[in-house]
């Protein structure tokens, strides 16, 4: 019988756990808190998809979210499909983005490439400001669906949707950090010329890791406009957004699966802690200063010292 | 058993006495609490210090009259960095592990938005400071906002513009209506597009332009090369100025030229235009025209001036601080009336009550909005060159709109 790997049990334990969570703990602002944190952990791997495993530097992550959470406004407003089709809608529409995107790679690398990915998000951002459907510049409200399953209130439920989302994530990075896949991508990374002449396809590679980039933040996106309920392209395309989704990765160390994964839940945890004990501003400063912190002393991230502490070679 | 009564007199005395003192150390013991988000930091921080300074001196006020309720009131408050995504987190915490006793919103419509949800699931009443047209969308029946914008905000905003140009003579025929793509100007726009309509003025320029424009000269020639007898202005600060400057090196030609341009009402930027504002007519909320002059107002800003020293808010404060201090004032006279913190009593009361505030009479209507507008609508006139203080007293900005409030007459057309 083969044996089931590790990951696995803990992925059922923490969905189990998260369960436990909604049915015994009934102060909602650890749900808020713990969603924020999601959400930054999905946005997190899914940069590190494309700017870690690969290294193509995304500068434009808040416009995948900011299109995710988009698209699922529309769809609301034009048939009201519930919840689970407007994030695979969200996911579906930044994968062709995200397609689109991969295409780039073809004529820029390095920072051509991240600039570009930041004016994407700026041409986006331009379309929304001016498609009234979807509130144009002067916003859109979403009222809270009243129906939340069996959960005790919507935040609950939106706290376990992004829970789950966030976990398919982790499976999706992990299986794509250790399999021949991600040992292409690996091969992008270090060198993209040599790795083609080895015989990597190389386009197709960058293609499916792009994609898959563009429908994690697509989703992360989705339920967004029901959490906050206001949704504005200024608050959408924040730029903190895409500023959280590049230091996390960073400061977990981007060359593994789990990175991202520790830096989102220390980085937004921590924030999440500032914010309500020391103030915001400190929390924008905190962010800064790790960032700068790690990468000077350590660039590998967490996961490279945890290597290094370990004797192993980074 | 002569001496027994006094003596018992005594005894009783000292039992109220030392019950009131128990009563009283439980009072300290037991703050009541007013939990809020404000935007401290990010783009309306600056905004949002300025309501913050003037919620602390309502609350030193009120503690120092005994409190709420006889009991101290104590604020919690956190920093939403003007981002809304915030807010939602910061509420909940407010109520479920802070548990705080009341709870009002930020500032601006973005960042009450996100506490609407949480607010009516505990169907709290949610007075607000500075949201455009929230409740229309959440039609909640607790919710009360202090801007007097007026039962309709978004018409109500610029009716005051039109109903104005509407009077003049020779009747102006034509408008612009130009706005910055943002939520606050492209409602303003609307809102102007349908009392341009109700007056018959034909719209001969109508667009928007991106926030981050540097150079308004190109939209104030494309807007000049259709002559408009008026232009309406929907913009935020950075623009706002934007526009009255290009509006100066154009030559602007029209002969009502503002009405929906925030920022103008800013200490800082008014010593920033100077003389360039002469003759603008803009919206404003409160200005020191002695019609505007409500008991309470110059007390307190003159002690909102003292706290704002050095502290790169708003130094005279006439535009958010004095409506931050009256939507607590409102808070506070329903609870001392209601003689409780039951939500649905003062939520009832709210609906019913006239208030007394340092901004006049507040009365609410059935959406929340003030029952009747008071958007103002004033003229700059005799604005001299890089001084501050002349905004200080009147005679800067003189009220022309609504009749109740008028302090002057019109100069028409516009001269630059």
């Amino acid at each position: 019988m083969k044996k089931i790997s590790p990951f696995w049990i803990v992925v059922v334990a923490v969905i189990i756990a998260g369960l436990v969570f909604t049915s015994t703990v009934k102060n909602e602002y650890y749900f808020n808190a713990a969603y924020v944190v999601l959400q930054a952990l999905l946005m997190a791997v899914a940069w590190n998809v494309l700017g870690g495993f690969t290294g193509y530097v995304n500068f434009g992550s808040a416009g995948f979210f900011a299109v995710g959470a988009y698209t699922a406004i529309a769809l609301d407003k034009a048939f009201g499909l519930p919840l689970p089709l407007l994030i695979l809608a969200s996911g579906t529409v930044c994968g062709l983005i995200g397609l689109a995107l991969g295409y780039l790679t073809l004529r820029l690398k390095g920072v051509y490439f991240a600039i570009a990915t930041l004016a994407m998000a700026i041409v986006f951002e331009t379309l929304v400001v001016n498609w009234a459907y979807v509130g144009g510049a002067k916003g859109a409200y979403i009222l809270t669906p009243d129906s939340h399953l069996w959960f005790d209130s919507y935040i609950q439920m939106l706290f376990m949707v992004m829970l789950l989302l966030a976990l398919a994530a982790i499976a999706v990075s992990r299986y794509l950090n250790s399999s021949r896949l991600g040992r292409g991508l690996a091969a992008i990374r270090d060198d993209e010329v040599a790795a083609e002449c080895a015989g990597v396809p190389t386009l197709r590679l960058k293609l499916i890791s792009a994609t898959v980039m563009g429908v994690m933040m697509g989703v992360a996106g989705a339920p967004y406009p029901f959490f906050v309920t206001f949704v504005d392209p200024v608050s959408a395309f924040n730029l903190f957004i895409a500023v959280n989704s590049i230091a996390m990765p960073m400061i977990g160390g981007t060359a593994h699966w789990i990175g991202p994964v520790i830096g989102a839940l220390l980085v937004g945890s921590l924030q999440e802690i500032i914010t309500v004990t020391v103030s915001s501003e400190l929390n924008i400063l905190f962010v800064g200063l790790m960032l700068v912190g790690f990468i000077t002393l350590a660039p590998q991230g967490i996961v490279g010292l945890v290597r290094k502490f370990r004797g192993r070679k980074p | 058993m002569v001496g027994s009564a006094p003596r018992s007199l005594l005894r009783t005395l000292s039992i109220a006495l030392a019950s009131a003192a128990f009563a009283g150390s439980a009072a300290a013991a037991a703050p009541l609490k007013i939990g809020f988000s404000m935007a401290l930091t990010g783009g309306l921080a600056g905004a949002g210090k300025a309501a913050l300074i003037a919620m602390e001196i309502w609350r030193d006020d009120v503690n120092k009259k005994g409190g709420l309720l006889g009991r101290q009131v104590e604020f919690v408050y956190y920093d939403d960095a003007t981002q809304p995504a915030k807010v939602p987190g910061i509420y909940t915490k407010l109520l479920n592990v802070d548990k705080v006793d009341l709870v009002v919103s930020s500032y601006g419509t973005n960042e009450i938005a996100p506490a609407m949800p949480i607010v009516m699931r505990k169907k709290l009443v949610f007075p607000s400071l500075f949201g455009l047209a929230v409740n229309d969308q959440f039609k909640y029946n607790r919710y009360f906002q202090i801007m007097p914008a007026g039962p309709e905000p978004k018409v109500d905003w610029s009716r005051g513009f039109f109903d104005l140009a509407a009077e003049q003579k020779p009747k102006p025929k034509t408008v612009a209506i130009v706005a910055a793509d943002a939520e606050f100007p492209i409602n303003a726009a609307a809102g102007a597009r349908k009392n341009a309509q109700r007056h018959g003025f034909k719209v001969v320029y109508d667009k928007t332009y991106p926030p981050s424009t540097t150079d308004y000269t190109p939209i104030v020639r494309a807007i000049e090369a259709t002559k408009p007898d008026l232009v309406y202005v929907a913009s935020y600060p950075p623009d706002s100025v934007g526009m009255v400057k290009a509006a100066h090196e154009v030559g602007l030609k029209a002969k009502m030229f503002g009405g929906g341009m925030v920022g103008l009402q800013f200490a800082a930027i008014q010593k920033n235009l100077g003389p360039l504002l002469n003759n603008v007519i803009n919206y404003d909320f409160w200005v020191p025209e002695s019609t505007l002059d409500f008991p309470g107002v110059k007390e307190f800003l003159a002690r909102y001036q003292e706290e704002a020293k050095g502290k790169g808010v708003d130094p005279l404060g006439h535009y958010l601080p004095p409506f931050a201090y009256a939507y607590l004032q409102v808070l506070e006279q329903s609870v001392n009336s209601v003689k409780s913190l039951d939500q649905a009593k003062l939520a009832a009361h709210m609906h019913k009550t006239t208030f007394d505030t340092v901004v006049g009479k507040v009365k609410f209507g059935s959406n929340g909005e003030w029952a009747k507008t008071r958007v103002l609508m004033v003229q700059f006139r005799d604005v001299q060159p890089d001084n501050l203080e002349q905004f200080a007293g009147p005679g800067k900005r003189i009220v022309l709109y609504p009749k109740n409030w008028k302090s002057g007459d019109i100069v028409f057309p516009y001269k630059q």
